[in-house]
């Protein structure tokens, strides 16, 4: 039976939503309830690259990511959950440069980053191919590469934010999708779902590429669109490569896991928005193609798998995070463009202070969605 | 051991020739799947699984499920019930996951 009231509901089992719940259920917050529509991480959560990184070009997604690298670094012992299977992994990522105009982007990035504390460092194609060694280092002008960058285990970091929640009171509702969103007097009153109403006044909006459809519900337009990204994957092989090896001018990402396979995915600049998540052979041979020029021996990879999953964009390629000026008691943490997953330890401790009427310990202001009013955005550019 | 008749198959076999298993001169027909060749030579462990290097069989059949990953001339990672039997061929058990040529 479905709880008739909550202090907090939150919307979406990804790994914001299950971090959120657990942060605010820390810190003593009554009655959080969690609904989601599929399963925990059947949203984006499941479906991403798993990488970590703190390589960002602006100074926000630089903080976050830099403060949730520090909370990951030591997660199994505050969730309780073993290491093993967290996985998270600290060997560096590598990004490729090729042009003028990207280099100039990554000295901008990498002295914005130093200047926060971020051990990044622009590396020659020399020192690039010392990295990786199948790297192919033809028309590379250089790199950059930050070695406490990484990654880690999606489904298991959900598992453990979720078990860490429940085994502190939170409950959580697989398989209850969300019907609407019960307002009085410009604020929220109850969450309706499939499963019965939830009373409540206040209202976490975690729900990733669907979260436009959550905000419409109660009457709020929020520019986050849902956008198609495709990801395959290897049989597994002896582990040859440590960083996670990145190219903008490519659109592509190729990650080597700890167990073996290699994780590949690239962007299409033409991907329509929409909530498709079909997969396509067209991907399949255009990642490869881009795979063997950047990273040659991997020719002789089979491809074992492929799916698709959906970034949740907002205009800036930055979070939106905050309660709604229009609906009291209607918070968003969506909009995450593809780097959710990595941020998502700090973004929720500060979410959850934002929830409860605390003034978060870093101001967040700026990443509420006023800022697409003014015109005033600050994009992030190194988005694959 | 080889089913030599069956109600509804017709077997085409190809020329007897001789291929390497671990160091060991077998025999099989030319076309015919490794795997085929080796299982009716008695061999029944073909991988072992990376966690806990448990010994693997014939299962699928198809090319799906990786459990006859095996080195064919130097190769790692054949899937032997879907590799054509040729003249020579040396065939190894697999340590580990494979090596790409780097």
């Amino acid at each position: 039976m479905i709880k008739s009231s909550a202090q907090v509901v939150i919307i979406g089992g990804g790994i914001m939503g299950a971090a959120i719940a657990y942060n605010l259920a820390r810190k003593h917050c009554r009655e959080v309830v969690l609904v989601e529509k599929n399963y925990l991480t059947s949203g984006a959560t499941g479906r991403c690259g798993a990488g970590i990184r703190q390589q960002w070009g602006t100074e926000m997604n630089c903080l976050l990511s830099q403060k949730s690298v520090k909370i990951f670094e030591n997660l199994p012992e505050e969730l309780d959950y073993p290491a093993v299977l967290i996985a998270f992994k600290q060997k560096g990522y590598l990004f490729l440069i090729y042009t003028g105009t990207e280099m100039e982007l990554f000295k901008r990035n990498v002295a914005l980053q130093n200047r926060l504390g971020i051990p990044s460092r622009l590396v020659s194609p020399r020192e690039a191919k010392d990295l990786v060694n199948h790297l192919n280092t033809e028309k590379l002008l250089g790199g950059a590469y930050c070695p406490s960058d990484g990654h880690a285990n999606p489904f298991h970091v959900t598992q453990a934010y979720a078990k860490a929640a429940k085994r502190l009171g939170v409950n959580v509702f697989t398989n209850t999708g969300v019907t609407g969103i019960l307002k009085d007097r410009g604020r929220v009153a109850g969450v309706a779902t499939e499963r019965g109403v939830i009373k409540c006044e206040t209202v976490v909006n975690c729900a990733g590429g669907h979260a436009g459809i959550i905000a419409a519900m109660a009457g709020i337009s929020l520019p986050v669109y849902p956008e198609r990204r495709q990801v395959m994957v290897s049989e597994p092989v002896d582990r040859i490569q440590d960083p996670m090896v990145i190219s903008l001018t490519h659109h592509l990402y190729i990650q080597q896991q700890p167990h073996g396979p290699f994780i590949m995915g690239m962007g299409d600049p033409n991907e329509p928005r929409s909530f498709n998540i079909k997969s396509g052979w067209r991907f399949v041979v255009e990642t490869a193609r881009a795979v063997c020029t950047v990273l040659p021996p991997l020719k002789d990879l089979r491809i074992v798998r492929q799916w698709a999953g959906l970034y949740d964009m907002s205009p800036d390629a930055q979070p939106v995070l905050g309660e709604s000026p229009e609906v009291k008691g209607f918070y968003t943490a969506a909009g995450f463009s593809g780097h959710g997953f990595m941020i998502a330890p700090y973004t929720a401790k500060l979410m959850a202070q934002s929830v409860l009427g605390e003034k978060p310990e870093m101001d967040i202001a700026m990443l509420n969605y006023h800022r697409f009013a003014s015109g005033e955005l600050v994009l992030e550019p190194a988005v694959v | 051991m080889r089913i030599e008749k069956h109600p509804i198959l017709e077997f085409q076999k190809g020329a007897k020739i001789k291929f390497l298993f671990d160091g060991r001169e077998l025999e099989g027909y030319a076309g015919e799947p490794v795997a085929a060749a080796l299982h009716a030579a008695g061999v029944r462990v073909l991988s072992h699984s990376h966690s806990h290097n448990r010994p693997r069989g014939f299962w699928c059949a198809i090319g799906h499920c990786s459990s006859c990953n095996m080195r064919v001339n130097g190769v790692p990672n054949i899937r032997v019930c879907i590799e054509p039997l040729a003249e020579g061929m040396v065939v190894e058990t697999q340590k580990g996951r494979g090596r790409l040529d780097v």
